[in-house]
């Protein structure tokens, strides 16, 4: 941060390492050209972090490649890239031979991608990645092993027992950071870095990218990280760069974008970014969708979409006006738009909505979960089974009570166990252990194999799924998708009625002209109107509960907050209550305060903490609450900058299948003692009387016997450093 | 049912009553097309009304009737894939190819008269003479006349094989990927017991032991398909046991829809380019079965045909007699032209089952062209973008 601030005023030009004259990449379409980077010009300065941010298909993906020329066929790149190396000429990339962009590609640029489960081969050692790596480029493998090891250990990885594993033995966020310092290795001066956090747990992203800081001070990088998410990068960025429709919308200094964004879309994005602190009012869904590559609007690419749009905007393409210092935008109205921006949404879109604060917690429940256990897997059953028992308990032992009208969020890192405690909610999944009651009716009274045998039941409880994309069978077209709950149903209604029952209710979710849409496969619409399809899917069987599985994480951030007003507005017009599950805190508060509903935080298949959202967020008792409310990243420019150290002492969690004994976080809480390791805490009630709260954790009790015990955190201060796979990292913390 | 007025009616003043604003279409950016439609009731161009108040209660003023129905049935099942394949030449020419066996099969059996032997002169070479286009045979058959009139029977063999086989291998394949636990055991104990039954040696018997119904084809083509579905069951099983973990199939149980529209429409579409390419490879491989065994004398036969045909011909020496070429070749080429037409007509077939091409085919009126175009190719866009 600091020394971009200083470094920002006058620049000496040779500090550039990239720049881009002009770029663009094209792809011949059937239907004609498609621009997928639209003559970008830029520059990448040495030593600096530049975070690049864009929903999907805005051409992020396209830039990082551009900079290495690594457009897959049949693209093709146009315009200049040139790299400037610390010493002698600079190098046009695009003009190098085969042979010498090999050599460049790692030696000088190297690149993480996202999905590093497919950058590994799977039959070879982590180190035979690393000398061949090394061998390629005719370097010492000696040497380089050195490095690598040296690379491995400061990324908080037992340097010895990474290279001597094979890839699948090892945990995603580990991949990742093998991955990290293989690109490393060669020593290049320049890393982008491909989303490489997106399929990685809230928890591993914050500590990956707090790593990456430290790792890019010491080995003198310069660093492109490219995101679709904005808080991620906000922090550790020193300059931001926004782009939208294939084009640098913005760029400038990272806390300038933060606090005084100059381009509509900015702010539009900062607006429609759920996070922590910022009031609920301020959050708003972004009109409209990103344009299509083949037909890029005239003139500014935005205009569509922005409130201050004009004649001029329709047809001069806005070139780059100077913004403050190291600050351009690309906006003919930048200056208004600061001032007005704010007004003109005001008048577009009315979010005055006061969320119903009732107090759901009280009367019947309507679905009511207790103890319930769900194992997966099979036990060691005597001979000819030679193999280990490999059960993994995903649920174990939770209760729950869900009422009518009620809204509860389940957050946890992947593999918690919140999916499959929510199927079983909705009785998709059978229960090892422990009842499901449905308004006092025990679910699975009756029922033979995995479907239930009460029908009202099965019809009060739906479900919408994470992916849009597979939630539709793609071989029928929205009407028959859409007929069909309604056939099963409403017997009594004719071919006429169900049409125009599906017409209505398109129309009511915003889907128009509904006409235009009935008949449409799956493929013809997008993410969103897919996700739309879905939810009105559900709630044409008018149920009494919805699980919706991550069912806003898959879409653009600008259509995130609408999907969660439109599912809000629904639960209020129809009478449902909602399961939602989530990874992400900061989707959680959304929802959870704006119904007034509930937030359960899960880990490793128990629910460590209960309570509304003002309670979860603003004041978390259970140390993981806290950890999670670390991990989600913050977009105020204040609290930036200031990031604590991390309140875990181990990134990794232990391996599912052997739990650890007692409290199972406490082999990573900072607050742990030796009773946690022996004693299981219970629920405590912290709530006063109108919000409950509870906690698992001893630390809520007065008086208990945790508060004499020795803390076993100490002899471990510092043991971040994963020893091994997946398979005994649950004793992590000890075997230092 | 006609309108129910009524119905709909109360029930909407019940819910204007509790207060259900439509102010979700003010929250709801508005993607494309104008929203106009706030607080009165919209009448439609076909009648029907849209509240949108309470569009769970919408109900339409005009009746199906069974032209509908019937209309929709044809656009689905017989216009769309005929102006798909319209643009296939694969599938015209496998057409056509198929088409002039039915042809003949059917027409041409009457218009060439049944030949006996001495019917003309021995081995007469082929277009010699215009009384026997195709020569004769060395007991002086025509071959013209012995390759049309086995038409019939072989086409009906393939057909009835062919259905055989992917009706019980689908059945089995998808009800117990489907359903799994006992179910499944059962249903793949069956099938592995077929698939190592030994195909040659089983029809060898049982074309023994039903001898008295060998020669009519029906019961041929099953009898060689018998050991040949097997496969095909344990393929589309493994295929269902992924599919049955979408989230579309977990939808549809959620919905309780039944378990017949789930495995026949849920799950069966995403198999049948599958499903139809292995019917037309297990036709083809009937008529090359057949063929061979009856060149081989195992399967008793009473009137001509290719297999009989290439028999009696390659006894005769035909391989190295040059005046007896013809009475090999035709039944050779009469079942390399059906295998040809077979193989093409599946290659074409896979582009019916896709929704992406049918949907471009679909007959939904003028603007409908550009959308499909425009959402096809985004995707292409996207997948070349890795995102």
């Amino acid at each position: 941060m600091t020394i971009s601030e200083s470094a920002a005023t006058d620049r000496p030009s040779d500090d550039v390492i990239v720049e881009l004259r002009d770029t663009s990449v094209e792809f011949g379409m059937e239907r004609g050209q498609s621009r997928v980077l639209n003559e970008v010009t830029t520059e990448v300065y040495r030593d600096e972090i530049l975070g690049v941010i864009g929903e999907s298909g805005s051409g992020k993906s396209m830039f990082a490649s551009a900079m290495l020329d690594a457009v897959p066929e049949p693209g093709v790149t146009t315009g200049e890239v040139i790299y400037h190396p610390e010493e002698g000429e600079p190098i046009s990339v695009t003009d190098l031979s085969k042979d010498e962009l090999r050599q460049f590609r790692w030696e000088e640029v190297s690149m993480v991608f996202q999905g590093a489960m497919s950058s590994f081969n799977p039959v070879l050692p982590i180190k035979t990645h690393f000398v061949e790596t090394l061998s390629a480029h005719d370097y010492d493998i000696g040497r380089g092993l050195a490095r690598a090891q040296e690379l491995l250990s400061d990324l908080y990885l037992d340097p010895e027992r990474m290279l001597n594993s094979y890839p699948h033995e090892l945990s995603g966020g580990m991949k990742q950071r093998v991955l990290i310092a293989l690109s490393l290795v060669l020593e290049p001066d320049l890393l982008v870095m491909d989303e490489p956090t997106a399929a990685l747990d809230l928890l591993m992203q914050r500590s990956i990218v707090s790593l990456l800081e430290e790792i890019k001070e010491k080995h003198d990088l310069t660093i492109v990280f490219i995101t679709h998410d904005l808080p991620l990068v906000a922090d550790l960025a020193d300059r931001l760069a926004v782009l939208y429709a294939f084009e640098f919308a913005e760029i400038g200094p990272s806390n300038r974008i933060l606090e005084e964004p100059a381009h509509p879309y900015t702010r539009a994005l900062l607006n429609a970014t759920p996070n922590l602190s910022a009031p609920l009012e301020e959050m708003r869904p972004i009109a409209g969708e990103s344009p299509d590559p083949v037909n890029i609007p005239e003139g500014c690419s935005y205009h569509p979409r922005c409130p201050l749009a004009d004649e001029e905007c329709e047809t001069i393409d806005p070139g780059p006006y100077d913004a403050g210092p190291d600050h351009d935008v690309h906006c003919h109205h930048w200056e208004q738009s600061i001032e007005d921006l704010d007004i003109a949404f005001e008048e577009t879109s009315d979010t005055g909505k006061t969320p119903s604060a009732v107090d759901k917690a009280s009367g019947d429940p309507l679905v009511s979960l207790s103890d319930v256990e769900v194992t997966f897997g099979s036990a060691n059953e005597g001979w000819l089974d030679f193999g280990e028992s490999q059960t993994v308990t995903a649920v174990d032992g939770v209760s729950l009570d869900i009422y009518d009208n009620d809204v509860v969020v389940l957050v946890g890192e992947s593999g918690c166990g919140k999916t499959t405690l929510a199927k079983t909610a909705v009785g998709l999944q059978t229960p090892t252990a422990g009842t499901i009651e449905y308004r006092g009716r025990d679910i699975w009274e009756g029922a033979s194999g995995s479907t239930l045998a009460d029908k009202e039941i099965r019809r009060a409880l739906q479900i919408v799924h994470q992916d849009p994309g597979s939630a539709l069978n793609s071989h029928h077209r929205v009407r028959t998708i859409l007929e069909q709950p309604l056939k099963r149903w409403h017997p009594d209604l004719d071919g006429n009625d169900r049409r125009e029952r599906i017409l209505g209710m398109l129309e009511y979710v915003g889907i128009s002209p509904p006409e235009d849409y009935i008949d449409r496969y799956p493929h013809q619409l997008s993410g969103g109107e897919q996700q739309r399809i879905a939810l009105i899917r559900s709630m044409l069987v008018n149920p009494d509960l919805i699980l919706a599985d991550e069912a806003v994480s898959a879409l653009d951030v600008s259509l995130r907050v609408g999907m969660m007003d439109l599912m809000i507005e629904l639960q209020d017009v129809f009478d449902t209550s909602f399961l939602f599950i989530s990874h992400d805190l900061s989707n959680a508060r959304y929802i959870a305060e704006k119904t007034g509903g509930r937030i359960g935080v899960m880990y490793l298949g128990e629910l460590v903490e209960v309570g509304s959202a003002k309670r979860i967020i603003e004041d978390p008792q259970h140390p993981y609450t806290k950890a999670l409310r670390w991990a989600t990243p913050e977009l105020d420019a204040e609290q930036i900058g200031d990031s604590e150290e991390s309140p875990m002492r181990s990134i990794d969690i232990p391996d599912p299948t052997d739990p650890p004994s007692g409290c199972r976080y406490h082999t990573r809480c900072p607050e742990a003692r030796e009773v946690c390791a022996t004693q299981t805490p219970g629920f405590v009630d912290l709530g006063d009387e109108t919000h409950a709260q509870k906690s698992a954790c001893f630390r809520a009790y007065d008086d208990h016997e945790y508060w004499q015990s020795a803390s076993i955190t100490d002899e471990h201060a510092d043991s971040g450093v994963d020893t091994g796979g997946d398979t005994d990292s649950g004793v992590t913390s000890e075997s230092d | 049912m006609t309108r129910s007025e009524d119905d709909s009616t109360t029930t909407n003043d019940g819910d204007e009553a509790s207060g259900s604003p439509g102010s979700v279409d003010e929250l709801i950016p508005n993607t494309g097309g104008s929203n106009d439609d706030g607080s009165t009731a919209a009448v439609r161009s076909d009648g029907g009304t849209v509240d949108t108040d309470s569009p769970f209660e919408t109900t339409s003023t005009v009746t199906e009737t069974r032209g509908d129905r019937v209309d929709r049935f044809l656009e689905e099942y017989l216009r769309t894939p005929w102006s798909i394949l319209r643009d296939d030449w694969r599938a015209l020419a496998g057409f056509a190819i198929l088409s002039f066996y039915v042809l003949v099969g059917t027409v041409g059996v009457y218009l060439v008269e049944p030949t006996y032997p001495a019917h003309g002169p021995k081995l007469l070479g082929a277009f010699a003479d215009w009384q026997f286009p195709l020569g004769t045979t060395s007991s002086g058959r025509d071959v013209l006349a012995m390759a049309v009139h086995s038409t019939p029977s072989i086409l009906v063999m393939m057909t009835s094989g062919a259905l055989f086989t992917i009706i019980v291998g689908t059945a089995f394949g998808v009800v117990s990927g489907y359903k799994g636990g006992l179910v499944d055991t059962a249903l793949s104990t069956i099938t592995d017991v077929f698939i190592n039954i030994p195909g040659l040696p089983l029809v060898i018997v049982l074309a023994t032991l039903l001898e008295d119904w060998i020669n009519n084809p029906v019961t041929l083509g099953v009898l060689l398909a018998v050991a040949a579905w097997a496969g095909l069951a344990r393929a589309i099983r493994s295929q269902v046991l992924t599919i049955r973990n979408e989230s579309f199939v977990e939808s549809a149980r959620a919905m309780d829809l039944s378990t017949r529209w789930i495995l026949s429409k849920e799950v069966l579409p995403h198999l049948m380019p599958y499903v139809v390419v292995n019917m037309v490879n297990a036709a083809r491989s009937i008529i090359f079965a057949a063929v061979a065994l009856y060149f081989l004398g195992v399967l008793p036969f009473s009137d001509a045909n290719w297999g009989v045909m290439l028999n009696n011909a390659y006894n005769s020496g035909a391989l190295y007699r040059p005046a007896a070429y013809h009475w090999l070749l035709v039944p050779m080429i009469a079942i390399s032209g059906i295998a040809v037409g077979l193989i093409l007509l599946a290659q074409s077939l896979d582009r019916v089952f896709n929704p992406r091409i049918r949907a471009r085919h679909q007959d939904l009126g003028g603007d409908d062209e550009p959308i499909d175009a425009d959402a096809d190719a985004d995707d292409s866009t996207k997948e070349m973008m890795n995102v």
